[in-house]
């Protein structure tokens, strides 16, 4: 699965960070950190890390980040 | 109906269990002086506007009639939730050292396992009933029993802090045309008892710290120094009144409203990935927090037209905003797939709720679990019985008959 953060939209709430750290990470405050491809044991920990995005900036999917090739 | 009287209207017990015709009322009305001087805001766009505002304060001091609740020189000093930056920014990040990233990331996560136990335990607990209620033996005590674990205090302890909590609740219920004054002294006084009996326990852990909070605030420094005792009393007492007052409601809302839509309760127990969603829209659909009844203006404030003087009470009802059909498609539909779903459920801005990452990942382990395990439930009543406070809204009691219950 991958993940595609829209980072202008991202305001640093950090809800992914707790919800799936081995894939967000907060680097101090409000910059967010993370991996565009998941390995397979982190998909729940995913789709509830974009669920409660309060600003909705996450994309998940098979298709997120294909836009970008 | 006069629109001056909204707010006594929504604060009315009799409309506890549905109060959204009223917030439909109060959004074709606009901003709203009420009878009392305060004011009264229920459209998404100016709530979220009002939050990210930084004339907007949250502390009750800067109110033209200060009450009880704001503390004064003699009583406890509010908690991060009442004070504004750069106090709040300080206090906040302290607190966060010891929950969260960036420090500690993973605290939350770690508790995933513990919190699937605890709700495994509370369901074998329904063995032998038929009946059921889902605040007392459910609801109530998972939250509370996952705050203590987090915070360190002992859950043994729950009869007499549920007092102090109630009471506290009670303060700063803001009902008008009773007199609050008494009430909020009691709040007060349960505060400071709350906060004593916190300062104490942690105390005992200082140079000597377990795997919870409360150790953490007394043994970590960080570059902004640390929480002092008085702070650790009040960030204590905050984060064990939310943890216990809030979540209750949210999954005891999530049940209700799942018994109240069959096809979608069955569809979440076939396709379990869809609870992130569904709880986000519960958050929306019937938020545990309805409204922010502590904010006020710096200086007056333009909002709709409408001018709100410097240090007049501001009320922001955000299950009203959550309902807005100038931001949410067919609002009053419940929607567990819904897609742009910015709700006001945790608030917004730089008070939006601490503890959100917890209550969504017990509430989205609560409802699992509890769907998977019943088979046909039933609602013995509809509407449930409701707790009294308009603020932390949610049913005291929620009685289910399932031939499963206890099987």
């Amino acid at each position: 699965m991958n993940v595609v953060v829209d980072l202008n939209r991202c305001q640093g709430y950090a809800q992914c960070a707790f919800l799936a750290p081995q894939v967000f990470t907060m680097h101090g405050e409000e910059s967010l950190l993370y991996t565009p491809v998941i390995a397979e044991d982190q998909d729940e920990r995913v789709r509830r890390a974009a669920a409660a995005c309060p600003v909705q900036a996450i994309v998940v999917g098979k298709e997120a980040g294909s836009g970008a090739r | 109906m006069a629109a001056d009287t909204l707010f006594r209207r929504i604060t009315d017990y009799a409309h506890r269990a549905d109060p959204y015709p009223l917030y439909a009322e109060l959004r074709e009305a606009g901003v709203v002086r009420q009878e009392d001087g305060s004011y009264l805001v229920g459209t998404y766009h100016e709530i979220a506007a009002l939050l990210h505002d930084p004339r907007i304060s949250s502390d009750r001091r800067n109110r033209a009639v200060p009450d009880e609740t704001a503390a004064g020189e003699q009583g406890v000093p509010p908690s991060f939730i009442g004070l504004d930056d750069p106090e709040h920014h300080r206090l906040r990040r302290l607190a966060m050292r010891s929950f969260g990233p960036p420090h500690t990331p993973g605290r939350i996560d770690a508790m995933e396992g513990e919190i699937t136990r605890i709700v495994k335990d509370l369901i074998a607990g329904f063995e032998g009933k038929k009946r059921i209620d889902i605040v007392d033996d459910f609801a109530y005590p998972l939250p509370v029993t996952v705050i203590c674990r987090l915070l360190g205090v002992p859950t043994e302890d729950e009869p007499r802090f549920r007092l102090w909590s109630d009471t506290i609740v009670a303060g700063f219920d803001p009902t008008p045309g009773e007199d609050p004054a008494e009430r909020q002294r009691a709040g007060s006084e349960a505060r400071k008892a709350m906060g004593l009996y916190l300062g104490e326990l942690a105390e005992k852990r200082r140079n000597r710290p377990s795997d919870d909070m409360l150790s953490a605030f007394i043994n970590n420094e960080g570059p902004d120094g640390r929480l002092t005792q008085l702070e650790i009393m009040t960030t204590a007492v905050l984060l064990l009144i939310a943890g216990h007052e809030t979540t209750v409601n949210l999954i005891t809302n999530g049940i209700l409203t799942l018994l109240r839509h069959p096809d979608e309760l069955d569809r979440l127990r076939s396709e379990p990935p869809l609870m992130p969603k569904a709880v986000e829209e519960l958050l929306r659909y019937e938020p545990p927090v309805q409204m922010l009844p502590q904010r006020t203006p710096l200086a007056d404030i333009e909002v709709l037209g409408v001018t709100i003087p410097k240090g007049a009470p501001l009320i922001l009802m955000l299950a009203s905003g959550n309902r807005d059909p100038q931001r949410f498609r067919d609002p009053d539909r419940f929607d567990p797939t819904r897609e742009d779903n910015q709700h006001l459920g945790f608030g917004s801005g730089m008070h939006s709720c601490f503890g959100a990452p917890l209550a969504r990942m017990e509430t989205q382990l609560a409802l699992t679990a509890l769907i998977q395990h019943l088979d046909k439930p039933r609602l013995v009543e509809d509407p449930p019985p409701y707790r009294r406070s308009p603020v932390l809204r949610g049913p005291r009691h929620l009685l289910i008959e399932d031939d499963r219950a206890g099987a």
